[in-house]
């Protein structure tokens, strides 16, 4: 009896012990991974916008989040908008509601504030403690509009869908008209050498300057990409002297509306970012239409 | 055994040569074949089974007289765990786009029978000193084995060495995939029985 | 063929009147009535809406309809491919028959859950096989299956003991870790339950059937050194897998595991009898048929079922 007495005080201690070494790195540690992630998001959006070191970004260059929510009211559904507004020289949190034919509904003041809203579950309380209770939301959706000198210089949205393994998570740049400034791909689990290949310039920034119009009707296609073209998209190994001024507009030009060159071995790849993108992009910019409209028509000064 | 004969240093190379824990012993064998696409993993992975194994075979060897019997093996499976979760966050938090590509294994180190068998074999009898030196010794094997491995896939593969292009071309993309990971390693372990027979011949054994 | 269409059906429907929803192709539902429909009402292409469930605002365009001769059948026809690895909402306005008014209907049309469980089952044991796609359970993997009987004993006992671990890694995962937002007491959690489950199943096997403890008994104590049973119970967790899919994941996984045993052992009997070079025998060449039995393997990677 003594044994086993001794036996369980010893493993429950070295449980004990052990539980509270993982609870203190883990605590040491969630800080950092969340400070890390936070900064490595922001480096690819500004990448993505085409600031860097040799284009440096306007001091007064902002991120602004949008947050949607889908709100469900007994049997009607509304999209419910986390929209930054400027009021009184202070920026709050308001949540807009929008019907699904794209009509306004009501607004209500979030009291929460801007670095608050990053988490999700700040986010989750505030909400709670505005909407009336018998109407249930779930969170949709986050994107960024970026603005400098009171115009908006394009938006930065988030994305995930399905790709040849699991799900393929990206980051879309569009400009105000948008016109796709760029794809950066954040997570995958592709096969390496193969849909991996999705990570490299050559595939990548085959979406950049592709207009909207086109981005709508744009395809995969499996043809050997053409050696000038190759060497144009892979910026990074440029060298001095390798295009002329003339050759890159001219580049361009001939490439502006064609469709995306299918990786070797990696078609399905190619085509489940081909359509994420473009689902991305023509979602977005239908609802941004719409929340526009009602902004601007009930006259809310919103901080983009 | 005559393990507290030797001395700290045989104590070392043992671990990374005559008993490799890929090569000759064939433990822990799952990171070998499924990530040793390139030098960078095995260098990040080597690390935290080198973490791993040198502080349980530590913690272990400062415990050894307080363990019951009984509960050896969920008291080593805690530990080994215990260190596992920590190298885990910690590596998540400070570098995750290298954690990235790691996966999962290095929350599989948990699993690995090398680590265990260290510390039934060695760490639960022997002093600190030694024990550390064993672990040390193990878990470079470990790592040597992976950059090895890591190198011959990732040159003849893509081409590029710690991310550096060397060769220029990629000569043969099969060695990057993964079931490759299979044939190389059994033509190393072949390479290295093969080093150890005419090794002993010329030695008269 | 049958079994396929079987599995693409979605039973959930909110209206008495129809009998059931499915896609069909990649751009087509169909909706089946207990009744006949009048044509004036189903071919009007107005009556119908429908939109993707996490997209309400987006309403997909409806190219046209048809009704089927027995007039119980209407196919919606889209204008683009449809997604159909989401549930889709179908908003029918006062369907007619023979002259009644037999009110609105709000339908969903989804993949069968048992078709997602398939899915996940195949998956684990073929496309994403344990042992040769995912380069786990390695040590145990080429210790047991010199013989086949081995190799068959070892498969079984793993996943026995995998679908104790994993339905209970669930459990734990969902009821107690995450609420408490102490997931990363996982590694550790898991690997208890592992061992938990040896222990369990030893016991329970001493006792019920010793002679079947005899014969597989040595088996259980490798099954804790397998990375696959840390590694299946750390992918449910990281997937949030429910209860089911967590159940079909640990079955297939140690079907796989069988599967890769089994044709291992019957190689390895084989080449036994072989002429080997020296270096090469034992593990080396074992590792070298492995290789081949993964490029096979990979043969079902672009495998969809579903």
């Amino acid at each position: 009896m003594k044994e086993i007495v001794k036996i369980t005080f010893a493993l429950t201690l070295s449980c004990v012990i052990a539980a509270s070494a993982m609870g203190l790195t883990f605590t040491v540690t969630a800080k950092a991974k969340k400070h890390n992630h936070l900064m490595s998001v922001q480096n690819a959006m500004m990448d993505l916008l085409g600031f860097g070191e040799d284009h440096p970004a306007p001091s007064d260059l902002t991120f602004h989040n949008v947050y949607r929510y889908i709100v469900k009211d007994g049997g009607k559904k509304f999209l419910g908008y986390m929209v930054p507004v400027e009021k009184a020289g202070k920026e709050v949190y308001e949540m807009v509601m929008i019907d699904l034919e794209g009509k306004f509904v009501e607004k209500l003041e979030v009291p929460i504030s801007e670095g608050q809203a990053e988490e999700a579950h700040d986010r989750a309380s505030a909400l709670e403690k505005v909407l009336p209770p018998n109407q249930f939301f779930t969170y949709a959706d986050a994107s960024a509009v970026a603005t400098a000198g009171g115009e908006r210089l394009g938006y930065v949205l988030p994305g995930k869908f399905p790709g040849f393994r699991t799900f393929i998570h990206v980051l879309v740049a569009m400009d105000p008209q948008f016109e796709l400034l760029g794809l950066e791909i954040m997570e995958h689990e592709e096969d390496a050498g193969l849909g991996a290949e999705i990570e490299q310039e050559y595939f990548k920034n085959q979406f950049k300057r592709k207009s909207f119009e086109i981005l709508k009707g744009l395809e995969v296609v499996k043809k050997p990409m053409p050696q000038e073209y190759k060497k144009y998209l892979e910026k990074s190994k440029w060298v001095e002297g390798m295009f002329t001024e003339e050759q890159i507009s001219e580049i361009r030009k001939q490439y502006k509306a064609s469709d995306i060159h299918a990786i070797t071995a990696a078609t399905i790849s190619s085509k489940a970012v081909t359509d994420g993108v473009k689902n991305i992009a023509k979602k977005f910019a239908y609802r941004i239409g719409k929340l526009d409209g009602v902004l601007e028509e009930q006259d809310i000064h919103a901080a983009f | 055994m005559s393990t507290t004969m030797k001395s700290n240093t045989q104590l070392f190379m043992d671990g990374i040569l005559k008993e490799n824990p890929i090569f000759k012993l064939a433990l822990s064998m799952c990171p070998a074949v499924g990530i040793s696409t390139s030098v960078m993993n095995g260098i990040l992975l080597g690390t935290a089974v080198l973490f791993v194994q040198v502080f349980s075979s530590c913690t272990i060897s400062l415990i050894r007289n307080y363990i019951h019997p009984k509960i050896r093996i969920p008291t080593y499976t805690l530990t080994i765990a215990t260190w596992v979760t920590v190298i885990d966050l910690v590596l998540a938090a400070y570098v995750p786009a290298a954690y990235k590509a790691m996966g999962m294994f290095v929350r599989l180190i948990v699993a690995f029978a090398i680590i265990t068998m260290r510390l039934e074999m060695f760490a639960c009898r022997e002093p600190l000193g030694k024990s550390f030196w064993d672990g040390l010794g193990m878990g470079l094997g470990f790592m040597f084995a992976m950059i090895v491995l890591g190198a011959v896939r990732e040159l003849l593969g893509s081409g590029m060495l710690l991310g550096y292009d060397v060769l220029g071309f990629k000569p043969l993309l099969f060695f990057v995939l993964p079931s490759a990971g299979f044939f190389v390693v059994g033509l190393m372990m072949a390479f290295f029985n093969w080093i150890e027979v005419a090794y002993n011949r010329k030695k008269g054994v | 063929m049958l079994l396929v269409s079987v599995l693409l059906v979605g039973c959930e429907n909110g209206h008495k009147f129809v009998k059931k929803t499915a896609f069909k192709d990649t751009d087509k539902m169909v909706l089946t009535f207990a009744g006949p429909v009048d044509e004036s009402w189903a071919s009007n292409v107005r009556n119908f809406s429908a939109y993707e469930e996490p997209d309400p605002d987006i309403v997909l365009t409806i190219k046209e309809t048809t009704l089927s001769p027995d007039k119980t059948q209407v196919t919606l026809v889209f204008a683009d491919p449809l997604n159909t690895g989401e549930a889709h909402i179908i908003s029918a306005t006062n369907i007619l028959s023979e002259g009644q008014d037999l009110g609105a209907a709000v339908l969903t049309v989804k993949k069968l859950y048992i078709g997602v469980l398939m899915t996940i089952f195949i998956g684990a044991a073929l496309i994403n096989n344990f042992v040769f796609t995912k380069y786990l359970g390695l040590c145990v993997f080429f210790g047991t299956s010199q013989k086949r009987g081995t190799a068959v004993g070892m498969g079984v006992v793993f996943t026995i003991v995998m679908v104790f671990a994993a339905v209970m890694a669930w459990g734990l995962y969902q009821f107690v870790l995450k609420p408490y937002q102490l997931t990363f007491l996982n590694v550790v959690v898991f690997i208890g339950l592992v061992s938990l489950s040896v222990q369990g199943v030893d016991t329970i096997l001493r006792k019920v059937n010793p002679m079947l403890f005899k014969a597989f008994g040595v088996y259980l104590v490798l099954v804790i050194a397998n990375c696959i049973a840390i590694a299946v119970p750390l992918i449910l967790a990281d997937n949030e897998y429910s209860g089911w899919e967590s159940f079909a994941l640990a079955l297939g996984a140690g079907l796989g595991f069988l599967i890769a045993l089994f044709l291992m052992a019957c190689v390895r009997e084989r080449l036994e009898l072989a002429q080997v070079p020296p270096s090469f025998r034992g593990l080396p060449i074992a590792f070298v048929t492995a290789g081949l039995f993964a490029l096979a393997f990979l043969g079902f990677s672009g495998l969809s079922i579903y």
